[in-house]
């Protein structure tokens, strides 16, 4: 039984950040919005883990799932705005279409990109998303380039009250839980043979296709759990803070990468790794924002390039070693 | 019925013949071994009978069963291992982890949970002397030490066909008898065809098989018993290098 | 009246397209010989553009005069870089290269907004126009694309007529053999990549001699994407092929914006994009060597 409950010891340090977090937020004056933005980050992480972390494949057009995701809340906002019996339900359709949404495109892009490897797919993914929003604005699907705009039909439909309270609130709870869900997953395929697949594959493809791993399969399971994570992040992170959806924000390259440098900080294909580099990302691009606005990035660059030449396995690969005999090491991986 | 079977298997590369018309037979539990210089395509017919390349003609009969364009990952739960010229360990992931795969994917895969196959790892680990690297990523492991993580994790697939290919390639003198006695010790215990592929005649891995191939230019040039094979002329012609036409 | 337009705008997407394909062939060099696919690209291009603007607006100095200094700026750069970071990163995972290529383009982006600030620019360099009969066009954009086509030239002659050439090209085929042959490889990595950058920087030249408006630091993104597509319809790897990968896709950039303008209800900028990225991934998917490799 022991053995059995050690197995999910390294959830206890994930959940134990997220509770800190929270209650940071609700209780010590003008931190929500900080603590917001560290959800939101410590959720990308986890959520982009599942793929880049665990199979090591450069997913450049991440972006484009937590874009269809929120244009599939949007677009349940928007279309069933006028059944006014629906209520609060009108959300979970959002994320149930949001999910769908991504699920979908994360099948297509995988079948077409997953067949290539290394820079190919990269580019591919690129590819995937900077298509999806110029087919979106040039063909003015969901309105094209105008964009959606549902302020009114959220407040319309729950009330203002309720309304200022999910934007304000309960939309960041929502990020909260879908972070927290995302590492569940995470430490469920660790531990089950998926995440032994995944690792065989990362680390040498062909030799994990002898070994009798269907690769195929395994990287599209990792694709889409990935994938459907980052559309019920866009649906509410995105969708629900800021009720409105244009096609150049939510395909900006800028969030794939941010998400890039999250996992790869904290150490890809960790479970802890990607909770750490969101808070330590998040923490200093929030104060770097304050004290040399307009110069985050300026100081960012120099910092990823030194990261990768001299810590390629990041925070937790450090840890890991350090703690590797001691009884922490149940709690880190 | 033999294990494995090849029918006049030809592979071609553009227009180089890597395998040409290849017939081979290996019954279950036989030791037989594969010589023949670089470049002769010993590495291709390998890949061909695991799955890596397909044959541009001929047929690949595994248990009865036609494999010829099986892909790779379905090989392996029939029961066909390998390990590779140049060992390739899964570098990040620690030697239990390692067989732990092997256990995972290969013929009892569909059987075993995680847990047995970490048992089944350890149990492998400890025959093939590697307890005190357990827990140590095998990116780490010396190149024999790669070699051995690789028999063990093909051994972990429980196979019934197991293609070696340059087992003793590069390794030191005193190494290559440590490996020799390896492959021996698991050539009696475990009921397994082995195919041992060798670059160069080695007496010592080749006395123990029961026949013995040879390839030259992607052709089969002797198919004979080991004691035959060994004195056979045309084999030494292609090692004392008489025949240098190409 | 509409088939002249096309032959006119046709005409201009060749043009066009020659400074397309010199602007990609430096992301096919790196990436032919160092396996490195360069994502921060679309800067190294901004950075030609602000040395072109800077050399114009502060000093007169001509455009065509700014290819030479260009390119050893650019060459010096991807110096400092390959030493700084990519030398360590050989034996790396992708994603390493990935992101660190990508962060020397925030680095610079960055840099040149420091110095110069993030509005649009823009210089105007005045040597008449040439009449073409289908088009009228700019004398800068015939300077542009013969300026690229001659650069594509020479670097042809370049590999395939010098020892250096010689070496850099068999460590594209086959790096372990040419180390074997007694090739400096790692000589031969630290210049390719100061070449690729080098040729980048210069087609960034090139391309305000085009368009010599909308200068900002941020200008090269989409560069960065455009060059994709012409890599990977060029093969990725090789030089020359970029160069007629660039040719192809001015056309069909050109050519495709004027027929989707033909059509109602869809915005013909975007949809020309777009169909860039749908040829990418279909090139991609059919045949990852690019179409323009024998391969």
């Amino acid at each position: 039984m022991k053995k059995k409950l050690i197995k999910f010891y390294p959830l206890i340090p994930v959940f134990t950040v997220y509770i800190l977090l929270f209650f940071i937020g609700k209780n010590v004056p003008g931190m929500w919005q900080l603590v917001a933005m560290l959800l939101f980050y410590c959720a990308l992480g986890q959520a982009f883990n599942i793929f880049l972390g665990m199979t090591g494949y450069v997913d450049f057009g991440y972006v484009a799932f937590m874009g269809v995701g929120t244009y599939g809340m949007a677009l349940a906002i928007t279309r069933l705005a006028s059944i006014e019996e629906l209520g609060i339900g009108i959300i979970v359709a959002g994320f149930a279409l949001a999910l769908l949404m991504s699920t979908l495109l994360s099948l297509a892009v995988g079948a077409v990109a997953l067949r290539l490897r290394g820079a190919y797919f990269a580019i591919a993914t690129i590819g995937v998303n900077e298509g999806l929003r110029f087919l979106i604005e040039g063909a003015r699907i969901w309105n094209g380039s105008e964009g959606l705009i549902f302020v009114s039909d959220i407040n319309n439909i729950l009330g203002r009250d309720t309304a200022d309270a999910l934007m304000t609130f309960w939309a960041d709870v929502m990020v909260l839980v879908i972070a927290a869900l995302a590492a569940v997953v995470t430490l469920y395929y660790m531990r089950s043979k998926i995440g032994y697949a995944l690792t065989a594959l990362r680390e040498d493809e062909d030799a994990a296709k002898v070994m009798g791993i269907n690769v195929t399969k395994y990287k599209i399971i990792a694709f889409i759990t990935s994938s459907c994570f980052a559309g019920l992040i866009g649906a509410a992170s995105w969708a629900l803070k800021t009720p409105y959806v244009f096609p150049p924000e939510v395909f900006e390259i800028q969030y794939t990468i941010e998400a890039i440098i999250i996992v790869l900080l904290g150490g890809a294909g960790t479970l802890l790794g990607p909770v750490a580099g969101g808070l330590i990302y998040g923490i200093s691009k929030y104060y770097l924002a304050v004290y040399v606005p307009g110069f985050q990035l300026l100081i960012f660059a120099p910092i990823i390039i030194v990261i990768i030449t001299l810590f390629p396995e990041g925070i937790l690969g450090m840890l890991k070693n350090r703690f590797q005999n001691t009884g922490l090491a149940h709690f880190i991986i | 019925m033999p294990l494995l079977k090849l029918e006049n298997v030809t592979k071609r590369f553009g227009g180089l013949i890597a395998v040409n018309r290849v017939n081979l037979e290996i019954k279950a539990g036989q030791f037989i071994g594969i010589v023949g210089p670089n470049g002769s395509g010993k590495t291709t017919l390998f890949n061909i009978v695991n799955g890596v390349f397909f044959p541009e003609e001929g047929k690949v009969i595994f248990e009865d069963q036609n494999i010829t364009i099986l892909p790779p990952y379905k090989r392996a739960p029939l029961g066909i291992a390998r390990t590779f010229q140049i060992p390739r360990p899964f570098c990040g992931a620690t030697v239990r982890e390692n067989i732990a795969v092997g256990a995972m994917f290969g013929t009892h895969g569909r059987y075993v949970n995680v847990d047995e196959s970490l048992e089944i790892a350890d149990n492998t680990i400890k025959r093939v002397g590697l307890r005190k690297h357990r827990d140590k990523p095998a990116g780490i492991l010396t190149p024999v030490e790669k070699k051995l993580m690789e028999i063990a994790r093909a051994l972990a697939m429980k196979p019934k066909l197991l293609l070696m290919d340059e087992a003793m390639a590069g390794m030191h003198p005193n190494d290559i008898d440590r490996m020799v006695d390896f492959i021996k010790k698991i050539a009696t215990e475990e009921k397994i065809a082995i195919v041992a592929m060798v670059e160069h005649i080695m007496r010592a891995l080749l006395g123990m098989a029961e026949k013995i191939i040879v390839l030259h230019h992607g052709a089969k040039l002797v198919d004979a018993p080991t004691k035959e094979a060994l004195e056979d002329p045309k084999v030494v012609e292609v090692y004392l290098g008489k025949n240098t036409k190409k | 009246m509409e088939v002249e337009q096309l032959t006119g705008n046709l005409l201009q997407g060749l043009v066009l397209g020659a400074v397309y394909g010199m602007a990609t062939m430096g992301l096919s060099l790196i990436f032919g010989v160092l396996r490195i696919v360069n994502v921060g690209h679309g800067a190294f291009i901004m950075v030609g553009a602000f040395i072109t603007l800077w050399l114009f607006n502060a000093f007169g100095i001509n455009p065509l005069l700014a290819i030479p200094f260009a390119f050893m700026f650019g060459m010096g750069l991807g110096l400092i870089f390959y030493y700084a970071a990519i030398r360590k990163l050989r034996n790396a995972p992708e994603l390493a290269t990935l992101l660190v290529t990508f962060s020397f383009g925030i680095l610079l982006e960055e840099v040149v907004k420091f110095i110069f600030g993030s509005e649009f620019r823009g210089y105007n360099w005045i040597v008449g126009k040439v009449n073409l009969g289908v088009t009228v066009l700019p004398m800068s954009k015939m300077y542009a694309c013969f300026g690229s086509a001659l650069v594509a030239l020479l670097l042809y002659l370049w590999f395939n007529k010098t020892r250096a050439g010689v070496a850099m090209r068999s460590v594209v085929q086959d790096s372990e053999g040419a180390r074997v042959c007694g090739v400096n490889v790692g000589g031969v990595y630290a210049f390719s990549f100061a070449l690729g950058i080098g040729l980048t920087v210069v087609s960034g030249v090139m391309l305000t001699m085009f368009i010599p408006v909308g200068i900002n630091p941020y200008m090269g993104g989409g560069y960065t994407l455009k060059a994709f597509v012409i890599a990977v319809l060029g093969g990725l790897s090789s030089p020359y092929g970029a160069f007629f990968g660039g040719l192809i896709f001015g056309l069909i950039e050109n050519g495709s914006y004027t027929l989707f303008a033909l059509i109602p209800g869809v915005e013909p900028f975007a949809m020309t994009r777009f169909l860039s990225f749908a040829m990418l991934l279909i090139i991609l998917l059919i045949k990852p060597t690019g179409l323009l490799s024998t391969k």
